[in-house]
Parts: C-alpha cells; structure tokens; sequence
C-alpha cells in the first residue's frame, strides 16, 4: 500500500514526477519552509517540491563548509545537497524569514547556487490584523513577481483550482490522520512519513490521488499496530522516517506529531468566503496555520499540541530538536512545563538533521518507554 | 522551576569597575577625555538601574538592538539586558555560574552563550527583577525566542517587537504599529505617558549623533588611523546604552575632537601603522587587553567595522519621532546583517575595505552565533576577490574557556606574517 509513495522517497530530489515535468517543458520552483504559499506556484503552473536534505545522516563537508558547523545541519544539508546539483532541476528558489538557519541557507543559495529565480517574504512572527496585512503584501508581491518572471497572469480563477487541489490534499491527509486516533491504528508513524514525504515531491494531483487509494484500502487490510505507549513527536524538522521506525520498533506508537513535515504541513484548510480574494485567503491561512516555533506567543503553539496530546491520547512526547535549532531549544523549558502541569512526560533529544535514532538515542527511548510502562501499571 | 528568588544583584561590580577605571585614568598621562566620559556615564547608567528600585522608577529591561529612545522619552529607567550581564560577568569573572544557571533552566549548550547566561542571570538574580520585558526580533532568534522565558523568570509581563525583515514602505508602516502598540503597552503598565515632545528631542540628538559616528569613521580612514583597535566597543555601547542622550552628544564630539587633533598631528593608534584590519563581529571580551596590546606589538589596528561602525544612509526627522526610530533600526550597522543578504549589503563590505584601505580582515567567529557565522565563506570570498585576506578566529564572545590567549596570538602572529609578507 506504501509502495508508491516509498519509490517516489527513494528516487528523491530527482523523483520520476519530477523528472517528467521538466521533459514536458513544466518548471519546478522549491520552497524552503511551510511559510511559503505553495498555492501560488501551483497557480503558476509550476510544480512546488519542498527541499528539504539527505534523508540520512551524511558528511555534510560543503553544508558546513559554506554555513559553518554551527547552523542546523538541516539547513547544511539542504545546501550541500544544492551545491553537489541535487536540485539543478529547479527554476526556482523560494525562501523566508522564518528563522536564521532558513535565512542564511536562502543567501548562500542565492550567492552560490545559479537558480535561474530567488525570493524571499518577509513572514511577520505575529498573526495580528497588522502582521496579516503585512503578510497579504508579501504575497501579492511574491505573486507579482512570479507574474513578472514567467511572463503571465495568475488569475484568481486559477488560485482557486490550486486552493482546491491542496485542501483536498489537507482534506485527505486529516482523514489519514484521523486513523491513527484509533487504539489500533492502520497506519504506524513512520508510514504515515513516508506518506508526507511524498506529498512535497510529486504533483498534489497525483498526491491526492494515490492518498486517495491508500484511505480506501487501509481500513479494510488488515493492518493495525498497537504499541507499549502512544507517542509524540515534537520539534525541529523531521524527514526520516527510519527515526520514527527506531522508536516503534522499541514497542511505542507515535500516533501524532507537532512538525513543519508533517501536521503543521496540512492542518488548516484555506478558508474561502464571499468576501475574501483567493489571495487574502490564502495568506490567512499561512499565517494563521498551526504555528511554527518562530512565532509569538508561543503559547499558540503549546494550547494545539495541548490539544493533539488529547486527541490523540498521547502517553508521552519526544521532543527532538536539531542542534542549533534555537527557536525550539528555547521553547523547550517552557513546553515542558506546560506539558508537566498537564501530566505528560516528555523525553528531549538533541538530534542532528537525518539521524535514524540509532545508539544512545534508542537506549533513551527504551528508558522513557520504561517509565511510561510504570505509570501505567 | 524558572523563578528567581529575591537576591541582591550585582549591578555594584560593574559601578565599582568603572570608579577604578576613572581613578585609574587621572594617573594615566596618555588617557582620553573621552574615555572619562565614557566610564562617567556607564557608573551612572548603572548607578540608575541600581537605584531605581528603592525610588520606586518603573524599569523596563530590553534586549539588544532595542529603541531605547522611547523609553527614555517615556521616563522609564532602561536595563539593557546583554550589556548588563556580560559587563556582570566581565567584572565579577562569575561567567561559568550564569551559563550555568542559564543550563539549569533547560536551555540547550547551543543557545549562544549570552542569551544564556542572560537567562541565569536573571534566575540567579544577578540582575534586578524588571517591571517588563521588552525585546525584538533584531538580530536573530536568540533575541526573538529569549522574552517568552524572560518573562517567566522574572514573572512580569512583556512585549514582544516583531521587526520587519526587509525594508519596504509596508514593512516600516508594521514596525511603526508595532511601536505604538508598545507604547501604548508601556503607559498601561508603568502609568507614564509618552512625551512626544521629548521623544523629538532625543530624536533630534540621535540625528546628530550618527552625523558625529560617520564623521568619526571618516577621520579613522587616515593613515595611521587615530582610533585604538578595540575602540569600536566603545561606539556600539554608546548607541546600545545612551541614544539621543546628552551625555552620549558630548562624548562623541568629545572624542571627535580628540581623533581630529591625532590626524591633524599625523598620530596614529598605534606608533608605527604596518597592517589596517576589517573586523568582523564582537572579540572575545577576556582577550580585550590582549588585543589592544598585540595591536600595538605589530602596529595592526583596526580602522573599520562594517557590522559595527558602517552606519546606513538616511537622515531622522524629530517631526516624524516615531517614525524615525523605526527607520533608525534599519540604519543601525549591525542590522545589515538582518535582512537578505544581497548585492548591496555584500557592497558596503567592499566599499569599506576599499575606502579604509585594510590589509587584511579578522573574523571573529563566534561558535554560539549562527546567524553570522555563516556568512564567513561568503564574506570571505568577496573579499578575496579584492585581495583582502580573511583570519577567523573561533571564540566565543563571553566564555573564556573557548578560546585561549595563546591560541589567539598565535593564529594572529601567523596572519601578520602572511600580511607582511604580501
């Protein structure tokens, strides 16, 4: 059931899909951070894929060459895996201001790697009227100068067949993930990445229609996993799913996440209304969505996993965060603190970008699986 | 878990260390007015923090980078959180016990040392307990994510100023908003009101103050340059501690003078000129002596900063008060490094290089600071491309246990060879 999105994962950067849009003429413009509207692009005719680095822990000799060691190696593995032509297939390159690991990976790209496109939006750290009107700027201007760079109009009647594409993909996605709220779910973790990670490399169309497949078969295949404890996931960006694999092997069962690769990815839909534009919707929406580390209060983003944790009943979280991740390291103190007062034990791991959760890191999930075995009991 | 209890503080070690340097000084033949005010006005920054409590003033502690300007229009007494601590630390030599304390509340080993060590500071009560918190995003997550828990320690509320990435007509209306949303936050919480005729006046001041930090660049453009090496220190407290404040006017004329009298003499720094650096970012506060002295061992001196001293183009306008401190933060040198890093920022590295005529360039790479770090290759090659030379030196602004002193003069000692044998 999983086979079509692990070949899709296996031949990634340059996927078949890829592959095939570029011999048809199409273009293929990468995004670095679930910031950018990807809607847009889709709009443009252009297919988004989300760079993301090597799905395993690599020699990042270029990564740190250019970064220096001390930026999260997901931004230095994004770059090497640039710099060595693994994304020489793009038309473009899309960036924010996310964070300074995604700010300095978009300069040095720009200055080092010839993508033919660069752009960066400037993505406020608040959601207030203001920070939305500002956000809606970025994007109009975002759009403009796609318009500009491509020699053509994004018409709003094609906003409106991509905000349908990727809420259908939202849509389907929710239901996968409504799955894994049951006590036996169809779906282990690391599946459901590999799942994701196919989202961001093949066009949402497709996506959506293998997803689609995959909805109606699983229920009915037989396939249920059960573990010691229900698990999640919180942190830094996460591709591996061989990490997810090493803590399910242990006998737990991560059944929800708080990551830019997975929930935070798909979880709120652009809300359309009869008084707004597809653009003001869809600039809501990015703003408005399921909050990245970055943003301010940071609370926002504690009350959803607050509410994950309950809906998913949640044993337990691990929190794993890049080396160098600031914006999660220094959330870290006070999500565990809310998480405390609210009864759940979460285990923090220092992590590099690709880990499979091999070594220490396994014996520390075996201690922590432990300890929610003796609450239970 | 996060609560700091109610101890004494040590705002004291950092007045006492400038009382010394002040008595120190009326025996020095060579010491610089301007370097008496400038202790004057640290032992009375802090001598006003100190006090502020048992007058019952309303302080507000900021992070770098922040518009103190208002707050000192809005007579609230200001504690610049950085600059307090690492002075704390400078003085006291207690470095090891803040990152420790700051550790101790769960903050990774790779938050930068002087985000962390804030943190202990306040949890340890090294520094007073404000009335709020205030910080900005300026200049990278570490100053962006630090209020949230800052608040927590110290259990007082706080603002959050999200400042803009780019510099369009859009993004200054945002930041705008965002600072009359602070001062409104502000009067609710201490009871004063903005005084917007102070906050022209200030503003007037902070004009003419950037007016005498570029001429002050211009006169360092001189060979041999007038200004000691670690000199630059000295501006950015200035602007970090004292903007559009009186004293802040007198010392930088004060000091202007001084440096125009040494280029009208022919005097330099140092008493023979042989290598003129670009310095990149913040030396390691315990090797600061050092450097001076190895600066003057091989007549290597520093004669511009482009983070540090390069002030951005623009005027302010005390008409349009808040306005101009929201373009202020856009010219401040050190905010070229927040936005993208395009043909024009890399341009004033070049421009500066070529204007001051440097030999070669050090790089002060500090292992906690992400942000800059990984502009050194880029930096490097552009410069390169002129045939400047680049060192990095790996440090760590705070922590002496990063880099030792030997270390240091070796690799420096090294790059001197490789100048002069150029």
């Amino acid at each position: 059931m999983f086979d079509r999105f692990i070949e899709v994962n296996s031949t990634f950067p340059k996927t078949a899909h890829v592959l095939e849009h570029k011999r048809q003429g199409g273009l293929v413009f990468g995004w670095l951070c679930t910031y950018v509207p990807e809607e847009i692009m889709h709009a443009a005719g252009a297919l988004p894929v989300r760079i993301t680095g090597h799905n395993q822990e690599t020699e990042l000799e270029d990564g740190s060459a250019y970064l220096y060691v001390n930026n999260c190696s997901f931004s230095r593995s994004c770059l090497q895996m640039g710099l060595r032509g693994g994304y020489d297939f793009l038309d473009g390159v899309v960036g924010s201001s996310t964070c300074d690991g995604a700010r300095r990976l978009f300069d040095l790209w720009r200055n080092y790697i010839e993508t033919p496109f660069h752009h960066v939006l400037t993505i406020p750290r608040k959601s207030t009227p203001e920070a939305h009107a500002l956000y809606y700027q970025q994007v109009v201007q975002f759009k403009e100068r796609l318009e500009e760079f491509l020699g053509i109009q994004i018409t709003d009647e094609k906003l409106h067949q991509s905000i349908d594409v990727y809420n259908e993909s939202r849509t389907l996605l929710k239901n996968l993930y409504e799955l894994r709220k049951l006590d036996n779910p169809p779906i282990s973790g690391a599946e459901t990445m590999e799942v994701l990670n196919a989202s961001f490399r093949m066009p949402k169309e497709l996506f959506n229609e293998y997803l689609k497949d995959l909805l109606r078969d699983l229920p009915s295949s037989g396939h249920t996993h059960n573990g010691l404890a229900r698990l999640m996931v919180t942190g830094s960006v996460l591709t591996n799913p061989e990490f997810i694999k090493s803590i399910e092997n242990q006998g737990a069962l991560v059944v929800a996440d708080d990551l830019c690769t997975s929930t935070r990815y798909w979880s709120d839909p652009v809300e359309l209304n009869e008084d707004t534009t597809p653009l003001q919707a869809i600039s809501r929406r990015y703003l408005d969505n399921f909050p990245c580390a970055r943003m301010f209060p940071s609370d926002k983003r504690f009350n959803r996993i607050l509410s994950l944790v309950q809906d998913f009943k949640v044993d337990g979280v691990i929190s794993q965060i890049i080396r160098y991740c600031v914006a999660y390291a220094h959330d870290l103190p006070l999500l565990t603190e809310r998480l405390r007062a609210n009864g759940i034990p979460m285990l923090a791991l220092d992590v590099e970008y690709g880990t499979s959760g091999s070594g220490q890191i396994q014996t520390r999930v075996q201690a922590f699986l432990e300890m929610l075995g003796a609450r239970k009991r | 878990m996060i609560h700091t209890g109610e101890k004494k503080d040590k705002i004291d070690a950092i007045i006492r260390a400038c009382g010394v340097m002040l008595r120190m000084n009326k025996v020095r033949p060579d010491a610089r007015e301007s370097e008496n005010i400038y202790y004057q006005m640290l032992s009375n920054y802090f001598t006003r923090l100190q006090d502020a409590k048992d007058e019952g003033r309303f302080v507000a502690a900021h992070t770098v980078f922040f518009p103190t300007e208002i707050l000192y229009a809005m007579d609230i007494v200001p504690m610049h959180t950085e600059t307090t601590t690492w002075m704390i630390s400078l003085f006291t030599g207690e470095c090891a016990d803040l990152l420790s304390a700051g550790t101790d509340l769960g903050l990774a080993s790779e938050i930068c040392t002087p985000h962390r060590g804030l943190a202990g500071a306040f949890a340890s009560g090294a520094l007073p307990r404000p009335n709020v918190m205030l910080w900005s995003n300026l200049i990278c997550d570490n100053t962006a994510k630090s209020g949230e828990l800052l608040m927590e320690i110290n259990r007082c509320p706080g603002f959050f100023i999200d400042h803009p990435f780019q510099h369009s007509e859009d993004e200054m209306k945002y930041l705008v908003g965002e600072l009359n949303s602070m001062i409104g936050f502000l009067e609710e919480q201490s009871g004063h009101k903005m005084n917007w005729d102070r906050l022209a006046e200030i503003v007037a001041r902070m004009d003419r103050q950037i007016e005498l930090f570029r001429e002050i660049c211009e006169l360092r453009k001189a060979v041999p340059s007038p200004f000691h090496t670690q000199g630059f220190l000295e501006l950015l407290t200035i602007d970090y501690l004292f903007p559009g404040q009186p004293e802040a006017t007198d010392y930088l004329e004060t000091l202007r003078q001084e440096l125009a009298d040494m280029v009208k003499n022919g005097e330099g720094a140092v008493s023979d000129e042989r290598f003129r650096l670009m310095s990149f970012f913040i030396p390691p506060m315990h090797l600061i002596g050092f450097l001076e002295r190895i600066s003057q061992e091989y007549g290597a001196v520093s004669v511009t900063e482009p983070f540090f001293t390069y002030w951005g183009e623009g005027r302010l306008d005390p008409n349009r008060p808040l306005e101009s401190v929201a373009e202020k933060s856009y010219m401040i040198p050190e905010t070229r490094m927040y936005g993208p890093l395009d043909d024009r920022a890399l341009k004033s590295i070049v421009d500066c290089a070529e204007q001051y005529r440097v030999d070669g360039a050090i790089y002060y790479a500090d292992v906690g600071c992400r942000h800059t770090c990984a502009t050194i290759k880029l930096f490097k090659d552009i410069l390169n491309e002129i045939d400047v030379p680049v060192l990095t030196l790996d440090c760590d602004v705070v922590d002496p246990t990063i880099t030792s002193e030997e270390e240091v003069r070796e690799k420096l000692e090294r790059f001197f060879e490789l100048l002069e044998d150029r």
